[in-house]
């Protein structure tokens, strides 16, 4: 694949990349360790490492349409062990987030696409995870509504699953960070 | 008749649990010659010595034959201890039964089978050997130190403080070389001229120091501690010790346009009457008479001559060759950097504005040609995004040279520091294979400019430059995201590999010390004698060993400067006796000696009858300069030359000794 440097598209880029980051992607020297503990890999089509080399090129095109940003499972075994503290998780989900705005939808993982989604907004209504809402939604957009069924009356008797979500009292500051954010 | 002692040595269980010492010392006393023979535990101890002490004293023996370990470990033990017993040193034999036998033997029959096989070769030997003295070679307390660049000025600098009286040739007409030449240093940023200038004066000014500036070391001829010297000193054309360097002349020199400042890298013009730079020393200009009009248009400008207030300017000053006696050699003769033309990808020579790496040095220097401010050749506009490309020639075995060059990711880092800071907003993209960067600082230095200049490294290499209106376009890759990318800048800058500095073969050959296939002078031992050369008397600095950054030439003169001391400390220098002689009745003068001889030991020496007619030519043998490697014993065709210890009725003995 050729690019093309533009100078000022990559420092649009990467400034916009490392505002939202709160981090500096030259930091990053390239040794591999993100890559090399990834569990899920295997089914990248570029490299943790390859993605914050081709951000910090101003790679705009391949990084945000990339199948690893929507791969990433934020497990942050990544950003754990990144000798130069890098935040490498971090990277994946601001990425995705500009992929979000921009209205770029994945050709592949368009699930986890619509499961970001709407993860964020149940998070942003609640301060935090009302399964039950989070599943219906997802279940109801990827039009899949009976997926998984018969999971739930498990669920339900281990108390994984409650019939009725609850608000943290502090949503406000909830509401500040995502403002914040946006 | 001989009266030989025999000393076996078990060296605990080194040697006896591998070999029957006692069968050992049993058999050898039958030898006939053998007067004793006794076995010990360990030889080497004070009661081992003492034992052979008392031996050569109370048997009063002719000679000592010690079946022990290799001789490199001991040898000279024993032969301090017979040597206190008024025995001659040479007349102390060993055979080796540690590291030839014991340590590589299982089979204790057979191994002492060989063990002694070993100690009759020695015995038979040392029935033979006559008294060798050792050889005392007078020293000349001066050294000639060849290069003014820092590594050949630390050298004098601390030769000349230690005492001794030094001679500095440089080829141009100041000293400073490269270094002089750089804007500020890694990692530390100090401005060059800043720590250089001082050090330049000291020079001068040292009074052990002799500068001849503008020479070249013609011949050298001699052996440690004896060497002549011819320096060949150019014509200035100028009387040195009248001229105040002014600078008169060369503002009224008419040929302002046409010669390239070789200082600069040809970035600007100088004039036929020059400095190279302003703070040269010696601040004395030159003509350079392949440019000056009074040379070329038969006297008819006298411009310089007009003007000079002290009227120093002499046309008709000719080459001076000057003879030395000295006593120790340095050879700095420093680097130069290879030929950027061989990628005419990179567009070298095409585009001006891809410039070396030592060109970019004097565009950022405040005494450069654009006084400091970064300027591209071509337009003189400012650049605003700079490519680097590193590993220009280096680490390319099919077109360049195999070996990396050492300096060049520390000083493209530094480049693209130095721009960043002097134009602000501006972009360097690097382009590396790998960055080496281990020195003290170093890394830290790399990731500063990585991280806090936000310069980008890509790795891999560049396959094409080509012009696009005002800009250069440069096509790479970048391996790490597996792309072909392409970058719009305004000047590119090419790390060039280092090589020798050009003649620096010749300066080997005619000090008759070696170089490898690159040019690079080659040291004694790579690792534990890094400041000799392969000939004695010959010490190494600075880059013409092979590429290094400023502390390590430093550090390279500080040592050939350390081993000139120690030298020179002692009154004479002493020769192991063990060396070449011809017999100089049998000698036919064939010189194939000569010819076979690494060391330039032989010499041809005329044999005169009483009316002083050459009767015939004989080969000859300096002993400063023979090693006793023996190349010359295998090539005599009339069996004339024999090392002593070594001779041809000693080792026949000894093979003989092998079939009784």
């Amino acid at each position: 694949m050729k690019t093309i440097i533009n100078e000022q598209d990559r420092r649009n880029f990467v400034s916009q990349v490392e505002t939202m980051l709160h981090d500096k992607l030259a930091k990053c020297y390239q040794c591999g360790k993100c890559s090399a503990g990834c569990p899920v890999n295997f089914e990248m089509d570029y490299t943790p490492n390859q993605i914050i080399k081709m951000t910090e090129l101003g790679m705009q095109d391949p990084v945000l349409n990339s199948k690893t940003i929507w791969l990433c499972v934020s497990c942050n075994t990544c950003s754990t062990r990144c000798p130069k503290g890098f935040e490498v998780a971090g990277i994946m989900d601001v990425l995705r987030e500009i992929a979000t705005r921009k209205g770029i939808e994945s050709k592949t993982e368009k699930e986890i696409q619509v499961f970001h989604k709407v993860f964020l907004d149940n998070v942003k209504s609640n301060g935090r995870i009302f399964e039950l809402e989070l599943v219906g939604k997802y279940r109801l957009k990827t039009k899949r509504l009976f997926r998984d069924m018969f999971l739930a009356p498990k669920m339900i008797e281990k108390g994984k699953l409650r019939m009725s979500g609850d608000k943290v009292s502090a949503i406000n500051s909830i509401a500040k960070i995502f403002r914040d954010f946006e | 008749m001989s009266r030989i002692g025999v000393f076996v040595c078990w060296c605990g269980s080194n040697i006896a649990g591998t070999v029957d010492v006692k069968k050992l010392t049993e058999e050898a006393a039958k030898i006939p010659g053998v007067v004793e023979a006794v076995d010990y535990k360990y030889m080497c101890s004070d009661p081992g010595q003492n034992s052979l002490r008392n031996m050569i004293r109370e048997k009063n023996l002719t000679g000592v034959v010690l079946a022990a370990c290799s001789p490199h470990m001991h040898e000279n033990t024993f032969r301090k201890a017979a040597v206190k017993e008024g025995l001659n040193p040479y007349f102390v034999e060993i055979a080796n039964i540690r590291e030839q036998v014991s340590w590589v033997h299982e089979d204790k029959e057979r191994a002492t089978y060989k063990a002694m096989d070993l100690l009759k070769m020695m015995v038979e030997k040392v029935k033979r050997d006559r008294a060798i003295e050792d050889v005392r070679v007078p020293l000349t307390k001066r050294a000639l130190v060849i290069g003014g660049g820092i590594s050949g000025m630390q050298a004098a600098l601390d030769i000349a403080s230690g005492g001794v009286e030094v001679i500095l040739v440089e080829k141009e007409p100041s000293i400073g070389g490269r270094m002089i030449q750089l804007d500020e240093t890694f990692p530390t940023l100090d401005c060059s001229s800043c720590i250089m200038t001082p050090k330049m004066v000291e020079v001068s000014q040292h009074p052990n120091i002799k500068l001849y500036t503008y020479s070249e070391v013609e011949n050298v001829s001699g052996y440690i501690g004896n060497f002549n010297v011819k320096i060949k000193k150019m014509t200035k054309s100028v009387v040195e010790k009248d001229c105040t360097g002014c600078g008169d002349c060369w503002n009224a020199c008419p040929m302002h346009k046409n010669v390239k400042s070789e200082f600069n890298i040809n970035l600007s013009e100088r004039t036929a009457i020059y400095v190279p730079f302003p703070q040269a020393v010696p601040l004395v200009p030159v003509i350079d008479r392949a440019a000056c009009l009074h040379f070329k248009k038969g006297g008819k400008c006298v411009k310089c001559y007009e003007v000079c207030g002290p009227k120093c300017i002499d046309f008709t000053i000719q080459d001076e060759i000057i003879e030395e006696k000295v006593g120790a050699i340095v050879a700095a003769t420093g680097f130069d950097l290879m030929d950027n033309s061989l990628y005419g990808e990179y567009g070298y020579g095409k585009y001006k504005d891809v410039i070396s790496g030592l060109q970019f040095e004097r565009l950022l220097s405040a005494s450069g040609p654009t006084e400091g401010v970064i300027k591209r050749p071509s337009d003189g506009k400012t650049p605003q995004t700079i490519v680097f490309i590193q590993c220009v020639g280096s680490r390319d075995p099919e077109k360049g040279v195999p070996y990396c060059s050492k300096v060049c990711c520390m000083y493209t880092a530094k480049h693209a520091k130095l721009f960043s800071h002097k134009v602000h907003g501006s972009q360097s993209y690097v382009f590396y294979i790998d960055i080496r960067a281990t020195g003290k600082g170093y890394e830290e230095f790399i990731r500063d400019t990585i991280e806090k200049d936000g310069v980008v490294y890509l790795r891999g290499r560049v396959s094409k430059i080509y012009q696009d209106r005002d800009k250069l376009i440069i096509r790479g890759a970048d391996t790490l995201s597996g792309n072909q990318v392409e970058i719009a800048a305004d000047m590119v800058v090419l790390a060039t590999g280092v090589i020798p500095k050009k003649g620096s073969d010749k300066i080997a050959q005619m000090l008759g010390i070696s170089y490898d296939k690159y040019g690079f002078f080659t040291e004694s031992h790579p690792k534990l004698r890094p400041a000799e050369s392969s000939t004695a008397g010959i010490y190494l600095a600075g880059m013409a060993q092979g590429p290094r950054d400023i502390p390590e030439s430093v550090v390279s003169g500080s040592a050939a400067a350390s081993k000139i001391l120690g030298l020179f400390s002692k009154s004479e220098y002493e020769v192991e006796g063990t060396i070449a002689g011809v017999n100089k009745t049998t000698c036919v003068g064939c010189f194939y000696c000569q010819r076979v001889c690494a060391y330039s030991a032989i010499s041809k020496e005329e044999i005169k009858d009483r009316n002083g007619n050459v009767i015939k030519v004989v080969a000859n043998v300096n002993p400063g300069l023979c090693t006793g490697c023996g190349a010359c014993v295998n090539a005599c065709f009339s069996k004339s030359i024999d090392v002593k210890g070594y001779m041809d009725d000693q080792i026949y003995a000894e093979i003989r000794s092998l079939a009784i």
